[in-house]
């Protein structure tokens, strides 16, 4: 009630330094302008929560203002002054958007009461606005998390139908290289050209395993690996296992684990392959002398991770874990930077901006798998230039949850006879 | 050196799959005899002499586990070798827990595959070598250790 910003317009000097004399003494500083004119060019500068208007004055009257203001401000309330002979006005003003009108002489009592109400109008209004703003926000990522769903499903009933093609290719490949490396066909014309051939098949079947594989990776079950595992030794093991590449690129990792991260129940080979993934994009994105830094932080349940305030919605924390604590792992980098238009596609499978061979584009469509099937969160904060940050929250204790479709063959498969 | 072959027996309900691979084999001096579900293969084993048995784990009807309970049961000193599909590997350690001497992931990797036969091969020779002695022992205890 204190940061209520209020106007007071009167044309009557001493009226307006009284009144708001007093309400100073009542804790609440009031602007003031002498007329229509003043008062909208005041709002225009400085918009105010409440206005209290005169009706009666010279130039502009308080109607004519009071128009004025609610087609520009709509959120602005407005309480009229009227003459105690004018009620006419009031219930005019009433009707053309006023909050209220009080008849002058004015009680300070009744005035404060009628800020106050102007005041939690307002306050609602605004509650309104957030939570279905909030709800808007979720709906729209629950849609993106059944899309990502569905896709995943699809995707990865395809690779199980490739891989048996895919064996076979292999096979038939090795065995036609054996073939020509046996003596009788020691003399067979052109034949570096059949080796170039099946050199390429090869390394390509190679290529298709590796996504089918990856992309398995991502219904893979995983409740029987849950185990404590202590935070800042899993990020110590993970830094080591990509340190040649950081030495190779001259890339500075910065480690800010606190040991008060402590222990988590989870699952340590997953989150190990989330964390590797991530800290392998962050060392290709980052220049030599760039720096990534890994850092950890225990979370209170209700308190949302710097980096999802924006869209945090408690219920949902509490939705997913009854815990008490959460953890909260951020890897950032100094590199290039996600563009905007490609930040919302990250997590989408197979979205790469890697040459062809190169990526999958399946590492953050797999990581936000695994993190979501611990129970957490991950999300992305990039600038263009400056780097990029990911954030992934676990809760401390992880409850497996019931999977009723994991490795199931999709219906899609199914109904098309597959 | 002549290598001895291993005998090994694939089982796949992937026809194409057993062919290539059998091909294969053979070229590199196996002697591969193919199987296309689980009731052949018990069957060839009953007749043919085998030592590894390459063992698909997803097939229609007899699955790879019932096969493989079924043959460590009748034949138990036949090694066999699983072929997993990826994210199963919870089967292949039950499966290994059932006694499978090992298991890759399909499509598996030529040279796993030739290291893990060899070592099944040599589980299944250096085993029948003590049985072998064994027996050997057996025989002269019986026969008053005349020779």
């Amino acid at each position: 009630m204190e940061n209520i910003r209020l106007l007071l317009v009167d044309d009557e000097e001493d009226f307006r330094n009284i009144i708001a004399r007093r309400l100073k003494k009542r804790g609440l500083s009031a602007e003031q302008a002498g007329n229509g004119e003043e008062c909208l060019a005041m709002l225009e500068k400085n918009q105010a929560d409440v206005v209290i208007l005169d009706v009666k004055m010279p130039g502009m009257d308080g109607l004519e203002v009071l128009h004025h203001i609610k087609k520009k401000y709509q959120k602005t309330e407005v309480i009229l002054l009227t003459a105690h002979s004018s009620t006419p006005d009031g219930v005019e003003g009433i009707k053309a958007g006023a909050f209220d009108y009080l008849t002058k002489p004015v009680e300070l009592e009744h005035l404060l009461e009628k800020i106050k109400q102007a005041y939690e109008k307002i306050q609602r209004l605004e509650d309104k606005e957030k939570e279905a703003e909030f709800r808007e926000k979720m709906e729209q990522q629950m849609i993106v998390t059944e899309r990502l769903a569905s896709l995943g499903t699809l995707a990865t009933g395809v690779a199980h139908e490739i891989n048996n093609p895919l064996a076979i290719i292999k096979e038939a490949t090795g065995w036609m290289e054996l073939l020509l490396k046996k003596e009788e066909l020691a003399e067979m014309p052109r034949k570096a050209d059949f080796e170039k051939g099946l050199g390429k098949i090869e390394k390509s079947v190679e290529r298709a395993r590796r996504i089918t594989h990856q992309l398995l990776d991502f219904v893979q079950k995983h409740d029987s690996a849950l185990s404590e595992i202590n935070l800042e030794e899993l990020v110590e093991e993970s830094v080591r296992l990509i340190n040649r590449e950081v030495v190779n690129k001259d890339i500075e990792i910065v480690r800010k684990t606190k040991p008060s991260a402590g222990n988590i129940w989870t699952d340590p080979y997953r989150l190990r392959q989330v964390l590797i993934n991530l800290l392998n994009n962050a060392i290709h994105a980052t220049s030599p002398g760039g720096k990534i830094t890994i850092s950890s932080s225990v979370l209170s349940h209700f308190q949302a991770p710097a980096c999802l305030r924006s869209q945090a919605s408690p219920a949902r924390e509490q939705r997913k874990n009854n815990s008490t604590e959460a953890v909260e792992l951020r890897v950032e980098d100094t590199g290039q930077g996600i563009p905007k238009e490609n930040l919302k596609k990250i997590f989408e499978p197979f979205f790469s901006t890697k040459s062809p061979g190169k990526g999958t584009g399946l590492g953050l469509f797999v990581s936000q798998g695994i993190i979501n099937k611990l129970g957490g969160n991950i999300e992305v904060e990039s600038e263009v230039g400056k780097g990029t940050v990911f954030c992934i929250t676990l809760p401390r204790y992880h409850k497996t949850e019931e999977e009723p479709e994991k490795n199931s063959r999709p219906d899609f498969w199914k109904k098309l006879g597959l | 050196m002549i290598k001895i072959p291993t005998k090994i027996l694939v089982v796949d309900d992937e026809k194409d799959f057993v062919e290539m691979l059998s091909l294969r084999l053979n070229e590199t001096g196996e002697k591969v005899t193919p199987a296309y579900s689980g009731k052949e293969c018990l069957d060839l084993l009953e007749k043919d002499n085998i030592d590894v048995v390459i063992l698909d784990i997803k097939m229609p009807g007899m699955d790879g586990i019932e096969v493989l309970k079924e043959i460590k049961k009748r034949f138990p000193l036949i090694e066999v070798i699983m072929l997993t599909g990826h994210g199963t590997t919870e089967t292949a350690v039950e499966g290994m827990k059932l006694g499978a001497f090992d298991y890759l992931l399909k499509p598996a990797d030529f040279d796993d595959l030739s290291e893990k036969l060899e070592g099944a091969r040599k589980k299944k020779d250096e085993q029948e070598e003590r049985i072998r002695k064994a027996e050997a022992k057996l025989l002269s205890r019986k026969t008053g250790g005349v020779f």
